[in-house]
């Protein structure tokens, strides 16, 4: 079968893969984003610009990651801002990306206040030459206070407002970027689509306290001993990313690009699985790079040969009728916990898991099992088919879940 | 070489993790129902735990747990040999490396040492005194145990520092003999009294009032070939050799340098020649590579670091000059009867002499029993008869543990010894005071 193109038609732009720099520091000069397009992403979204007498006043640190156990960054909290560049340096760049790389799809993200500014924003940065145009009603921290990023985002009137008077400046497609800090993302995306504008991004940053100083017991990061909530980002959003991508995805029917924890092409995939017409990436990039998109395309390509698939556009969605609400699942089939005998090393990982996380129904065969004393055996009458078990196994598919008749005849 | 050099080269090497790094190992850990790796430890370390509180960053909650079970927490982390051990049966082996057990131990003794060592709390205060001969690992382990139950120890010891075989024995790159010194003065920590410079005898401990006694006393008689050449300038026995460059002398062995045996004194001795200046370091055994008791680990690093092996070969003369050694000759050997890996079993094959330079030649092929107490059993060796479940000799109220009991064996398995001798002195006074104890 012919190789999978992976270009995308999304908001009636094309794309030469699915795959766009979220607005963030790794777009916040046009050297940087040359080096992501050389890489080899589809497209940038260039970071948020205000006007130019928006004043940007940046605290320092502003990041600082979360760790689990050997895993460095699972989160990252920032309490950056909008881009500090003046709008009127980064303009010029954007018309000298798209003569660079006519191909590539440049997005840039904007921020204003009035009517008047939201529409001028919007008609210098169309008269740049930008592809897109996106939105961030989202920034949790910095912004709100100043009544804009997420402050607009959570009311669906606001939202309403600003992407009616950006919808209607704007000649090219709009996304609006959301900010996951709701408890329905949809009746503001509802507004969105009601207002014009194309699509909406989603999500910015998940606000977080990400920790203290144990030493002086102050919240970091520490800005001379004091600091504030943020946005946290990087792979431990990613669940949260997901669901709003599919609630929007599948009950407003409008064009999502979905952002949030993507780190590898198997995210990515699930993201358009959800419903997201394009990929957003921001937090892997900053922290192993640009090429990361290689291993993006490559994977998200041979993954698509696999499965028969022609375009990323034929993932886009098809997971959301599977998600049905929680009294629609069936409850026809108890499956059992199955341990292959041949490939279990004997840790009783699922032994511990079941009788203190559990029912108590795994147990090691036990001395008078000779050599398989170590081999856990499933009591099929207390097992209640729960799966917590498989998600400790340290071995790959040794422990599974299995339909009780298959089971017992087995 | 210049002396600093050497002097820098016969330092401890800095291995340890750094603490993100032990977590990263220690979450390596599987956790397992009913750990084999607890089994392993001849000291009755409790691993699976000391690992989740390193996971979970309790790093001093570790030090703390470790140090209730075997006070040599650093030490052990240096020397043992934990893939015969612990590491033996870590379930991670079957995915694919097993867990770096005394390397995440010796972090967290080192941790510990950097804030203050907690001392386990000790028992009720008992009427009862016991006396424990040597300092060594298997003393330690006794006078540690007795201590935290309460009980009233005093340890005679003849050299002038703790630590046995520890202290005068393993090369200061593997154990720094200043940090292993400190390690074991905690059991005075422990309200243990100390007496150095003191020889003692079992019978007239008790004589003296003592509730019991502990042999622990090692060996301390190094075997001697009885070859030609033995009396010249630059033949070394091992164990004396590695007791001056312990204390801090480093002295000049020459370029080419030639060790004989195939256990760990042996492989000791021949990394320490190498950080001595010596140019060839030839290590010749009766054992084939394979069959040498050397820890696995040990013979590996020695072969790594460029040392030649004349394995299966058994030596001839040592040949001098105006009474310095110039030059070792040795033969190709085969067992007489299979499997049996001693001296008397080997027989040289003809033809297969060679002939190699030498500045210096140090023997390593064992240790014996040197001191022998007057109505304690013992085998025709001089090692002292034990039973095993109490470690209790043939005199009444002593007993005994380590290398003078064993013949020979792991400072851990001494100091697991010590413990289980411990164990049943308690007993026996819990017994005859009345408190019930084993009744």
């Amino acid at each position: 079968m012919k190789k999978p193109n992976l270009a995308v038609d999304f908001c009636g732009v094309r794309f030469p893969n699915p795959f766009v720099l979220a607005a963030a520091p790794p777009t916040d000069d046009a050297e940087m984003i040359a080096r992501g397009f050389e890489a080899g992403w589809a497209g940038a979204v260039v970071k948020t610009l205000g006007l130019e007498h928006v004043e940007v006043n940046l605290v320092s640190p502003m990041m600082v990651g979360m760790d689990y156990e050997d895993k460095r960054l699972v989160a990252l909290q920032n309490i950056d801002l909008i881009s500090d560049r003046d709008i009127r340096e980064v303009l010029p760049e954007v018309r000298e990306l798209k003569k660079s790389y006519p191909d590539r799809i440049v997005i840039v993200s904007i921020m204003a206040s009035t009517e008047a500014e939201w529409k001028e924003i919007t008609r210098r940065v169309q008269e740049a030459g930008a592809d897109m145009i996106e939105c961030s009603f989202s920034c949790p921290h910095g912004m709100p206070e100043r009544g804009m990023g997420s402050a607009v985002g959570q009311n669906a009137e606001l939202t309403y407002e600003r992407a009616k008077w950006v919808a209607e400046a704007a000649e090219i497609p709009v996304l609006i970027k959301l900010t996951p800090n709701v408890t329905d993302m949809r009746p503001v995306a509802e507004k969105v689509k009601e207002a014009g504008a194309e699509g909406v991004t989603c999500i910015n940053t998940v606000k977080g306290l990400i920790g203290f100083d144990l030493d002086t017991m102050a919240p970091i990061p520490s800005v001379e001993g004091y600091s504030t909530e943020g946005g946290i980002s990087g792979p431990a959003i990613k669940p949260i990313a997901l669901r709003f991508v599919a609630d929007v995805a599948r009950d407003v029917g409008i064009p999502v690009a979905g952002v949030g924890g993507v780190v590898t092409w198997k995210d990515a995939a699930e993201f358009l699985l959800a419903g997201a017409g394009i990929v957003e990436v921001c937090t892997a990039v900053m922290r192993y790079g640009y090429d990361i998109i290689e291993e993006l395309n490559e994977g998200l390509a041979l993954y698509l040969e696999d499965k028969g698939l022609a375009s990323p556009m034929d993932l886009v969605g098809k997971g959301l009728p599977k998600i049905v609400g929680h009294g629609e699942l069936s409850r026809a089939t108890k499956v059992l916990a199955t341990v292959d005998e041949d490939t279990c090393i004997g840790c009783g990982a699922c032994v511990i898991a079941c009788r203190d996380g559990g029912h108590q129904a795994i147990e090691f065969a036990g001395p008078d099992a000779g050599e398989d004393a170590r081999v856990p055996k499933v009591d099929d009458e207390k097992c209640i088919g729960c799966g917590f078990c498989r998600t400790v196994c340290p071995v790959e598919g040794c422990l599974t879940m299995q339909p009780r008749e298959e089971k017992i005849s087995a | 070489m210049p002396e600093t050099t050497k002097a820098a080269v016969l330092t401890e090497d800095g291995r340890t993790y750094a603490p993100h790094e032990a977590v990263i190992e220690a979450s390596r850990c599987l956790m397992c129902e009913d750990p084999p790796c607890n089994t392993g430890c001849p000291a009755s370390v409790d691993v699976r735990r000391f690992i989740r509180k390193i996971r979970f960053g309790n790093f001093r909650g570790a030090a703390r747990l470790i140090r209730e079970a075997n006070i040599m927490v650093g030490v052990c982390g240096r020397v043992c040999p934990q893939e015969m051990l612990c590491m033996e049966n870590c379930t991670r082996a079957q995915l694919d490396t097993p867990i770096d057990i005394a390397g995440l131990q010796r972090f967290a003794g080192d941790v510990e040492l950097a804030g203050l060592a907690p001392v386990p709390e000790a028992g009720a205060k008992r009427d009862a005194r016991v006396a424990v001969i040597g300092a060594g690992p298997a003393g330690l382990g006794a006078a540690a145990e007795l201590a935290k139950a309460g009980v009233g120890v005093t340890i005679f010891e003849k050299a002038d520092a703790p630590g046995g075989v520890l202290t005068h024995g393993i090369p200061p790159f593997r154990l720094d003999p200043a940090f292993a010194t400190d390690e074991f003065s905690y059991v005075e920590r422990l309200g243990v009294m100390t007496k150095y410079g003191a020889k003692a005898d079992p019978a007239a401990l008790l004589g003296e009032g003592f509730d019991a006694v502990f042999v622990g006393i090692g060996l301390g008689r190094p075997y001697t070939i009885g070859l030609d050449g033995e009396d010249l300038d630059g033949v070394h026995i091992a164990g004396e050799l590695l007791a001056r460059v312990a204390a801090g002398e480093t002295p000049s062995l020459g370029e080419d340098v030639v060790v004989i045996g195939g256990g760990n004194v042996a492989m000791d001795a021949a990394m320490t020649a190498l950080r001595l200046g010596a140019a060839n370091v030839h290590l010749c055994s009766l054992e084939s590579h394979e069959e040498m008791p050397a820890f696995r680990s040990e013979i590996d690093e020695v072969q790594s670091e460029g040392v030649a092996f004349h394995t299966r070969t058994m030596p001839v003369r040592i040949l001098g000059e105006s009474g310095k050694v110039v030059g070792y000759e040795g033969v190709g050997i085969r067992w007489k009867t299979p499997g049996l890996l001693v001296p008397s079993n080997a027989e040289q094959i003809p033809g297969t002499g060679f002939g190699l330079k030498a500045d210096a030649v140090i023997e390593a092929i064992g240790t014996g029993v040197l001191d022998r107490f007057e109505g304690v059993e013992t085998d025709q060796r001089g090692v002292i008869k034990v039973d095993e479940e109490t470690m209790k000799t043939s005199m009444d109220r002593v007993f005994a543990g380590g290398d003078i009991a064993n013949g020979g064996a792991t400072a851990v398995l001494a100091y697991g010894e010590g413990k289980r001798a411990a164990g049943a002195i308690i007993e026996m006074l819990d017994r005859e005071s009345g408190k019930g104890g084993g009744a």
